[in-house]
C-alpha cells in the first residue's frame, strides 16, 4: 500500500483525535506503518482540533505534510482552517448540515464532497457516534484498514463500555458501516472540481 | 528488580511514553521534574508505571530544583533523570553547568518547543544552542538528537549507560512532534540483547576515614583562584577530547558521487531521508549526512564525507534560524563547500520543501 495522508479536522469534543487513534492503531495492527499527530499547541483550546494521520507499508517519513490525500473538515470552521492541506490529488470532505461559504473551500481538489454525517448521527443513530461515522467514511474513501481491523480497535478502545452495554456496540458498529456508505456513496456523487 | 520488558515486543506509543518505558528498561530509580509542554506525559507516564517496579517520583517547585535534585540524587548513587523544554531547559542550564563542573553522570531529555522565550508550546529545533553549549561553561556534554521512536528507546538507555560510564550529563534532544505523536518500534530487555548496563554507585559518603583510607572526594564548582579554574577547565578538556572517537555517532549515505550533500539532524533527517532518495530517482545526485551527537560533533567524518564526494554544495535544513548551520560551521571551519540553508524555524520540514530548494540552488 503507498503512502496515505489523511487530515481530520473539527472541534474539540467531537472525537477528532480519538477517531485518529483508533484508526492509527488499527493500522497498525494490520503491521503497517503508522503516524498519528495531533496538533496540541494553544490553538486547541477553542481552535480547531486536527489530526495527522500516515499510513503506509513502508517507513514513514515526516510526521506532518503540507498536502493530504484525504481532508475530513468536520465542523464549520473547520473547513476554511483545513483548506490549506488540499491539492489536486486530495478528496476534500465537509458535512452538509452547514452552510459553507464557496471562498471557504480549497482553491484546489480532486473531489470536494458535502457528506450528510451530523444529520445522519443525530436523526439516524445518536449524537455521540458522529466520529465513529466519521471513521468509517474513512474507510470508505481510503481502505487504509480493513472493516474488521476498525472494529476490533473499536473493541478495543471501547470494550469495557460495550460490556456494560451491548447497544453501544451495535450502534457503534453500525455507525461504522453507515458512513462507509455513505463516503463510498458521495464519492459516486460527489461534486467534482 | 521486576523485569520491565519481559520479551522483546512491538509497541504503539508516543515519544514521551517511550521515554517512560525506555527510562523503567534502563533501570533508572527516580526521575525529578516540573511540568512543561511537550514533555508532561514522560512524567505522566512515568508517574503511572514507577510505582508497579520500584522507581520513584518527585515533582519539584521549579525546574532549577528538578535539576539540582537530580544533580543530588547522581551523588547519592542514584541512576536520576529529568526531562524538561523551552523555558524549563533555560532555568536547568545552571545545574547542568554544575554537572559539568562536577562530571555528575546526569540524563537529561530535552524536548524543544519554539522560542524566543515562551514561544510556542509546540515543536521546534530551536534548542540545539542551549542544550549543546548552554550555560557559563564550555559545553562538556554529550548530545543524542533522535528521529525515530525506536532511537528513543535506544537512545534513552545508552544515555543512562553513557552519562554513568563516562561521567558527563548526557541529553536526549527529542522535539514536540517526537514527543507528542504515535508510531511503532520495538521495547526489548537491553540485557537480553548483550546490552550491560552501567553500575551505578555513590560518589560521596564513601566508606572509610578520609586520609587513612581513602584519599577525600572533591567534587568541586566553586573555584577562589583564577589559575585554579584554568587548571580545572583544561583538564576537563583534555578529558572530554580523549573520549570524543568513542562518542561519535553519524548516519551517512548516497555521499560517494554527490553533487550536493544535505545535512540535517533529529526528526528533520527522516525528510531528508525521503529527499535524497526522491532526488537520485530524478538523476539529481544528492548525499546525505546526519550527525547523531551533536556533542560531540562527527566533524572529521562530514569533512571525509565532503572530500570523496567532491560535493559543490551543502544544503543545511533545520527547524530554527541557524543554530545547526552555527554548530556545523564552527566544526569544519577551513572547508571552502558552498553552504546553503534551508531555515524553517518553528515548522515542520517534510521532503517537498528539501527537494524544492535543491532544485533552486543546483
Amino acid at each position: 500500500m503507498a503512502l496515505v495522508r489523511i487530515a481530520l479536522a473539527g472541534e474539540g469534543g467531537q472525537g477528532v483525535q480519538s477517531v485518529a487513534e483508533i484508526l492509527a492503531e488499527a493500522a497498525y495492527n494490520e503491521n503497517k506503518q503508522a503516524i498519528y499527530i495531533p496538533n496540541f499547541g494553544l490553538e486547541q483550546r477553542g481552535g480547531v482540533s486536527i489530526a495527522f494521520i500516515q499510513v503506509s507499508d513502508s517507513r514513514i517519513g515526516a510526521p506532518k505534510f503540507n498536502k493530504a490525500d484525504v481532508v475530513i473538515a468536520m465542523s464549520h470552521r473547520a473547513v476554511a482552517r483545513t483548506a490549506t492541506y488540499s491539492d489536486k490529488n486530495t478528496l476534500f470532505v465537509y458535512d452538509d448540515g452547514f452552510d459553507v461559504d464557496p471562498e471557504d473551500l480549497p482553491k484546489e481538489a480532486k473531489q470536494i464532497i458535502a457528506m450528510p454525517a451530523i444529520n445522519t448521527a443525530n436523526n439516524e443513530l445518536h449524537p455521540r457516534v458522529f466520529n465513529i461515522i466519521i471513521m468509517g467514511a474513512v474507510i470508505g474513501l481510503t481502505n487504509v484498514v480493513s472493516f474488521e481491523a476498525a472494529k476490533e480497535a473499536l473493541e478495543h478502545k471501547l470494550g469495557s463500555k460495550f460490556e456494560k452495554n451491548p447497544d453501544l456496540r451495535e450502534l457503534n458498529f453500525k455507525a461504522l458501516e453507515i458512513g462507509k456508505q455513505l463516503a463510498e456513496n458521495a464519492l459516486k456523487e460527489g461534486v467534482a472540481r | 528488580m521486576l523485569k520491565v520488558v519481559e520479551e522483546t515486543k512491538k509497541a504503539f506509543l508516543t515519544g514521551n511514553e517511550t521515554i517512560a518505558w525506555a527510562a523503567l528498561a534502563a533501570g533508572a530509580d527516580i526521575m525529578f521534574g516540573y511540568p512543561i509542554t511537550p514533555q508532561n506525559e514522560v512524567m505522566h507516564y512515568w508517574t503511572r508505571l514507577a510505582p508497579k517496579y520500584g522507581r520513584d517520583f518527585l515533582q519539584t517547585e521549579d525546574e532549577i530544583s528538578a535539576g539540582f535534585t537530580v544533580c543530588g540524587a547522581v551523588q547519592a548513587g542514584k541512576k536520576a533523570f529529568t526531562a524538561t523544554a523551552g523555558p524549563g531547559n533555560v532555568l536547568m542550564q545552571e545545574p547542568f553547568g554544575m554537572a559539568e563542573a562536577m562530571r555528575l553522570p546526569i540524563f537529561a531529555v530535552i524536548q524543544q518547543r519554539g522560542g524566543p522565550s515562551s514561544g510556542t508550546v509546540v515543536y521546534s529545533q530551536q534548542e540545539v544552542a542551549l542544550t549543546t553549549y548552554g550555560g557559563n561553561g564550555e559545553g562538556f556534554r554529550i548530545v543524542y538528537s533522535t528521529a525515530t521512536h525506536q532511537e528513543i528507546y535506544d537512545y534513552t538507555i545508552k544515555g543512562f549507560n553513557v552519562a554513568w560510564k563516562y561521567r558527563w550529563p548526557t541529553f536526549l534532544l527529542g522535539d514536540g512532534y517526537q514527543a507528542k505523536m504515535r508510531e511503532p518500534l520495538e521495547m526489548y530487555d537491553p540485557e537480553e540483547r548483550g546490552i550491560k548496563l552501567e553500575p551505578t554507585y555513590p560518589l560521596v559518603g564513601l566508606p572509610g576515614k578520609i586520609g587513612e583510607d581513602r584519599e577525600p572526594q572533591h567534587l568541586c564548582n566553586i573555584y577562589s583562584l583564577e589559575e585554579e579554574l584554568y587548571d580545572v577547565v583544561t583538564r576537563l578538556a583534555a578529558e572530554y577530547e580523549k573520549i570524543v572517537p568513542e562518542l561519535i555517532e553519524w548516519q551517512e549515505h548516497s555521499c560517494e558521487d554527490a553533487d550536493i550533500i544535505i545535512l540535517t539532524h533529529g526528526i528533520v533527517s527522516r525528510a531528508a531521508d525521503d529527499a535524497v532518495k526522491a532526488l537520485r530517482a530524478q538523476g539529481i545526485k544528492a548525499g546525505y549526512f546526519r550527525p547523531i551527537t551533536l556533542r560531540p560533533y562527527p566533524a572529521q567524518q562530514l569533512r571525509e564525507a565532503i572530500a570523496k564526494s567532491g560535493a559543490k554544495k551543502l544544503l543545511i535544513a533545520e527547524s530554527s534560524y541557524g543554530q545547526f548551520e552555527r554548530l556545523t560551521k564552527q566544526e569544519i571551519y577551513g572547508e571552502t563547500i558552498k553552504i546553503e540553508t534551508l531555515y524553517m524555524p518553528g515548522v515542520g520540514i517534510v521532503d517537498y520543501d528539501i527537494i524544492n530548494k535543491v532544485k533552486s540552488v543546483l
